[in-house]
Parts: structure tokens; C-alpha cells; sequence
């Protein structure tokens, strides 16, 4: 029993609303990730989670306890920091019993449960040194070493592969789902790295100013987002967007540019509903790209090449759609064999099965029944 | 190569004056107590004694009870400082991790309760301590020295607080310690320059502090060192190499305190604990 629950959980710094009114359910053992910008308030609904921060209304409760007023050390949490919070002048044996000694268990459990903790990440070797000398990855293992031994009911990462290198972030983050395999704890864990997110989550909460824009599963986030703050997240690089206008009975979409878009037969019925409306319209990388077979949905549109930017194994290319100045420009992933050049005039196929309608103002997804 | 050569040279010569400077009348005094007193008078002077003897320490011993002046300023010195460094710590922490309204306002007090002239303060604490029965009693020192230092050990600290991430006392706090709980086993220990240097700071205040000292304790048998020093002149005569001899057995424990503390008090403890 770790479930995590939060009842229209609110926080407000004097007349500044940080968090307002989440509600949040999170099953026990589901490894759950924050993400959002920065300044949308994810390390604070943590820290509030954690017991860090006061929370100004709502309910939070910790494996059926409510924990509102409890203070940190009786919510059995425990918690990875971004910038590792190791103790210096403790030697690292001696940062991961810390809890445990506070704790008053006797001598030869706190080995035991060390030492484990210890062989999991492999730090055994590194026992009487001091933080002063390990490296990036190694205090961020005695980090998450600190936490295990612990055996709380949920763990919580505040970023804490953002102060790594690109290499040992992947390799940390290879790490973190082997434990959760291996533990099965709950964590919460909050980034800012879409990749991080869609990688680690069994769901992902995507924050936005405060607000919880969508709760789902990566699957989710990433092919049904809630809203064009989501689609625009999520993906790199990101969902391209085009302003247009649902015309002919819902059959038609006219994007910005001059450029029509038949819409899919499944998808009429919503758009008629919106017949004459400004919305915007979003298509990821990935359904754009050279036309290789003629398919119900995919549409072929003339385009130009604007830049061309080689990966290796892809190569997106910024697209012109038409002829039009004010034209609608996308990108595309593209195989390497394609051979863009810049300037070159081809043949563009968009895959509309997979397009997506937003709301002008409110930004929030416009979808019918089976998209 | 120029700019180097003469910055060391400055550096150097600005290291000798505040050495001599520093050194030279404590030495003085030292040469003073190892002389007899017909030795002190002659002329020409000689600096180093010709027959140098302790029989001015001995003297200084039966003279006056300068054991007990020595026990008494012990315990006013080191019981202030416990106290003063103990609340200090609390309100340093507070001003340093509370969001608390206000904070430069009570900082800027602080510096100015610091500079108050003890002299000012003189007559009220007398009072109160008379009001209160504690004359001559060891309180009636302990609790103004602790106040008296208590600005400059709360600045003195929280500049040392300040630079301790907050993430630190948050792991300690989720890992099982109440806030208290944090800041004495972490925050402090952390710290240690600074509370080392801010205890050092009140100790030696309450060592060398004078006029209070005076006013509060007129039995003997309670006078502090920096007082009972003065009891070995005579009405009609000044016993240099006597008063010498007192004033360096005055100054070995403070010696000794600054010689075991003088390791804490480095910087760079906490480098390691969190990114860079």
C-alpha cells in the first residue's frame, strides 16, 4: 500500500498562485514522472509531497495516511536531489546509514541493508571516501543509495540526472528502471527532459503554469495530447503547428498558405462540428516525408527544401508547403538517402491519419470518438 | 613577471607590520616578566634579561589568588560562549533559512546593537543584576558577555549558514530529523569555521572584558583575570615584572584555545556535498 493521492492540492507564495488545485491519483508501484518547463511548479508539488513545502489547501496522503501536517521524517519518503545534498563531512558508509541510524536500528541490520544497497549500485568499493571524491555519477549512486536503504514507501527524484553528462544521463537513466523493476517501489520523479519523461514513466503528468494539463501514459502524452502545450512538449523535434480553418461541411481543412488538406473520413463528423472555425492544426516529424505508397490519408503537397539537418541515421528537413509566400513551413524527418538540398522543389507526402486540431484560444485538443 | 614581484613584496612587508605589530608587546612582556624589577629600572635598558628568572610567576601565584581569578574567567569565558554561540546558531539559522519578513531589517539591527558602547549600558545592567541578587555570581557575567556577543556571533554565523545549500538540511529532514534535528547535525558541523570563529570571537571578549568584569564582582574571591590583574599594583608602586608575569599566564589559555580551534576554523568543508 504506497498509493499517492492528491485531493485539489493547492500553493500560493503570498497573492501568487504556484500549484492550483491538482488532483492526482497514483497506484501503488507506478513509476510517475513531473514534467514541464521550468517554473511550472513540478519541484514544488514534490517538495509539497515530500513534506518541504506547506501546502495552502487540499489534501495530500502517502499509502491511504493523509500527510498534510506531518513533517517529512514521518511521511517515509525518501528523496533524490538534483544536486545530490550528500552530507560532506560524512564519509559515503556513513551518508546512506544516516537514515537508518536516525532511525535507531540496531548495527547489523543498517550493514546489511547498506551493503545491499551498496552491491544494487555497485559502490561497495567507495564506502569510506568522502563526496569531495567520487565523480558526477558516483554521488548521484549514493544518492539514490541513501534512498534504497531506506525502504520507504515511495521514492522521489527532483531532477536528478540534470547535473550529468549526455552519456552517463542515458546510462543513469538505464539504471533508475532497472531498480524500479527490481524494487517495484512508487516514484515520483520530476524532469524537465521530455525524453526522461517518455523513457521512465508508467504515466506522465505534464505541468503547466501550475495547472495539470494531462495525466496519461507516454503512449498518450505522445499520440493523444490534451492540449498544443502538450503535443509542442513532447517529441523531437517537436509536433509542427499551422493555423487553418475547418471548411466544407468539415471536409476541408484550409491551412495558412494557401495549402487545402482533405480530412479523414473518421474524423468529418467532429470537424463539421467546427465548420468555419479558426483552429490550429499539428502534424509530428514523422508523418512528414517522401511519398513511397499511396495510402487513404496520405496526401502528397508540392514542397521546398528551406534547411536541410543530417543526424545520421535521419535527416529532418524544414519544408515549405505550396507555393505561397506566406506558406506554412514544417519539418520532416526524412531517411538519409533522400538527398535534400536546399532549394530543391519535391513531391511532400503528409500522412493526415495521425493530425491533430487545437483550439485557438484555449489551446486545448479538439478530437472526436476513434482518432 | 614586474607586477608579481612587487605584489609579494607589499604582501610580505604588509605581513611584517601587522606581525610586529601584533607580536612585539606581547614578547615585551614576556622579557618583562623573565627580568627583575631592578633589571626593568636600570639604564640603559637591556632587551634581553641578563639573569632571567620565574620567580616573578611564583610571586604572581602567592600574591594574589590568581588560580582562582584564572578558574573564574574559565568559567564566565567558557559558559557565555557555550550560551552565546548556542543562541546565536538558532537566530543565524533563522534569518539565514526562514522566510521571515523582515530579515535585513533585524540584520541591520543586529550591527547596530553591536556597536553600542558598553559604557551606556553600564548603569541598567548593574541595576538589574542587583534587582536580581546576582552580584557576585558567575551569572552576572555570563549573561551580559553572551548578549554583548551574540550580534557579531549571529553575523558571524549566518554568513557561514548562507552558504550551505538549503538541499542539504532538506535530505537531512526527509532522511528523519526534525529542523533542530538538522541544524545540529548538519547545519552546524557544517559550518564549523564559522562557529568555531564566532565562539572564538565571544571567548575572547569575555576573556578580555574589563569594566563589567569590575562593576559586577567586588569579592576577591570572584574577580575575573582581566581585573585581578590590576590588584597587583601597590598604592605607591607598579611591580612590572609581576604584572607581566600575570598578564602572560592571562594570555596562555587563550593560546591554547586558538591553537586547538585553529584547524576547524578552515574553509572548505563542505565542498563535495552538492554539484560543483
Amino acid at each position: 500500500m504506497s498509493e499517492v493521492t492528491l485531493n485539489h492540492v493547492a500553493k500560493s507564495f503570498g497573492p501568487v498562485n504556484v500549484i492550483k488545485g491538482i488532483d492526482l491519483q497514483i497506484k501503488s508501484g507506478e513509476f510517475v514522472v513531473f514534467v514541464g518547463p521550468s517554473g511550472c511548479g513540478k519541484s514544488t508539488l514534490l517538495r509539497m509531497i515530500a513534506g518541504l513545502e506547506s501546502i495552502t489547501s487540499g489534501k495530500i496522503s502517502i499509502g491511504g495516511t493523509i500527510v498534510n501536517d506531518l513533517p517529512p521524517r514521518l511521511r517515509d519518503i525518501a528523496m533524490v536531489f538534483q544536486d545530490y545534498a550528500l552530507y560532506p563531512h560524512k564519509s559515503v558508509f556513513e551518508n546512506m546509514a544516516f537514515g537508518l541510524r536516525l532511525r535507531k536500528l540496531p548495527e547489523h541490520e543498517i550493514q546489511t541493508r547498506v551493503n545491499n544497497a551498496a552491491g544494487i549500485l555497485q559502490i561497495n568499493h567507495l564506502f569510506e571516501r568522502k563526496p569531495r571524491e567520487l565523480s558526477g555519477g558516483q554521488r548521484q549512486r549514493v544518492a539514490m543509495g541513501r534512498a534504497i536503504v531506506r525502504q520507504p514507501k515511495a521514492f522521489l527524484f527532483d531532477e536528478p540526472l540534470s547535473n550529468l553528462d549526455a552519456l552517463l544521463r542515458s546510462e543513469m537513466r538505464v539504471e533508475i528502471k532497472k531498480l524500479h523493476h527490481r524494487l517495484g517501489n512508487t516514484i515520483i520523479y520530476v524532469t524537465h527532459d521530455q525524453v526522461e519523461a517518455m523513457t521512465l514513466a508508467d504515466r506522465i503528468v505534464v505541468l503547466q503554469e501550475g495547472n495539470l494539463v494531462q495525466y496519461d501514459t507516454p503512449d498518450g502524452i505522445y499520440n493523444r495530447p490534451a492540449a498544443k502545450f502538450v503535443a509542442g512538449f513532447t517529441g523531437s523535434p517537436p509536433m509542427n503547428f499551422a493555423p487553418c480553418r475547418i471548411g466544407e461541411g468539415g471536409r476541408v481543412l484550409h491551412v495558412a498558405g494557401g495549402v487545402d488538406l482533405p480530412v479523414p473520413a473518421r474524423c468529418v463528423d467532429e470537424c463539421a462540428r467546427h465548420i468555419g472555425r479558426e483552429v490550429i492544426f499539428g502534424l509530428r516529424p514523422e508523418h512528414i516525408g517522401v511519398p513511397t505508397v499511396d495510402a487513404p490519408g496520405i496526401e502528397r503537397i508540392d514542397g521546398s527544401v528551406l534547411l536541410v539537418e543530417p543526424l545520421g541515421a535521419e535527416t529532418l528537413g524544414l519544408i515549405k508547403l505550396g507555393k505561397h509566400d506566406k506558406a506554412a513551413e514544417v519539418t520532416g524527418r526524412f531517411e538519409p538517402d533522400a538527398r535534400l538540398q536546399v532549394g530543391q522543389n519535391l513531391p511532400i507526402a503528409l500522412d493526415l491519419n495521425h493530425f491533430h486540431l487545437f483550439d485557438c484560444k484555449t489551446g486545448l485538443a479538439i478530437r472526436g470518438n476513434g482518432w | 613577471m614586474n607586477f608579481n614581484f612587487s605584489r609579494r613584496t607589499t604582501v610580505w612587508l604588509a605581513a611584517i607590520i601587522v606581525m610586529v605589530n601584533g607580536f612585539f608587546p606581547a614578547v615585551w612582556i614576556l622579557l618583562t616578566s623573565l627580568k627583575t624589577e631592578t633589571e626593568l629600572i636600570r639604564s640603559p635598558i637591556t632587551y634581553l634579561p641578563e639573569a632571567a628568572t620565574l620567580e616573578n610567576y611564583m610571586t604572581a601565584f602567592t600574591a594574589q589568588p590568581i588560580g582562582r581569578f584564572l578558574l573564574n574567567s574559565v568559567v564566565v569565558a567558557g559558559l557565555s560562549t557555550a550560551l552565546c554561540v548556542l543562541i546565536s546558531a538558532l537566530a543565524a539559522y533563522a534569518l539565514t533559512r526562514l522566510r521571515m519578513p523582515h530579515r535585513n531589517l533585524i540584520m541591520s539591527l543586529l550591527l547596530a546593537i553591536s556597536m553600542f558602547p558598553l559604557i551606556s549600558l553600564m548603569v541598567p545592567l548593574f541595576k538589574v543584576m542587583r534587582e536580581l541578587g546576582l552580584l557576585n555570581t558567575y551569572l552576572a557575567l555570563i549573561l551580559p558577555y553572551a548578549v554583548l556577543s551574540l550580534p557579531v556571533c549571529t553575523l558571524v554565523m549566518a554568513s557561514f549558514f548562507q552558504d550551505i545549500p538549503p538541499d542539504l538540511e532538506a535530505a537531512a529532514m526527509v532522511d528523519g530529523c526534525s529542523r533542530v534535528g538538522a541544524l545540529f547535525k548538519v547545519v552546524v558541523p557544517l559550518a564549523a569555521p564559522g562557529v568555531f570563529t564566532a565562539g572564538i570571537l565571544a571567548f575572547v571578549n569575555a576573556w578580555d572584558e574589563f569594566l563589567l568584569a569590575l562593576t559586577m564582582m567586588n569579592r576577591v574571591n570572584m574577580r575575573t583575570l582581566s581585573v585581578g590583574i590590576t590588584l597587583y599594583q601597590g598604592e605607591f608602586a607598579f611591580p612590572w615584572p609581576l604584572i607581566s608575569a600575570a598578564l602572560i599566564i592571562a594570555l596562555v589559555p587563550i593560546c591554547i584555545i586558538i591553537a586547538v580551534f585553529q584547524e576547524r576554523v578552515v574553509g572548505g568543508l563542505t565542498a563535495g556535498g552538492v554539484k560543483g
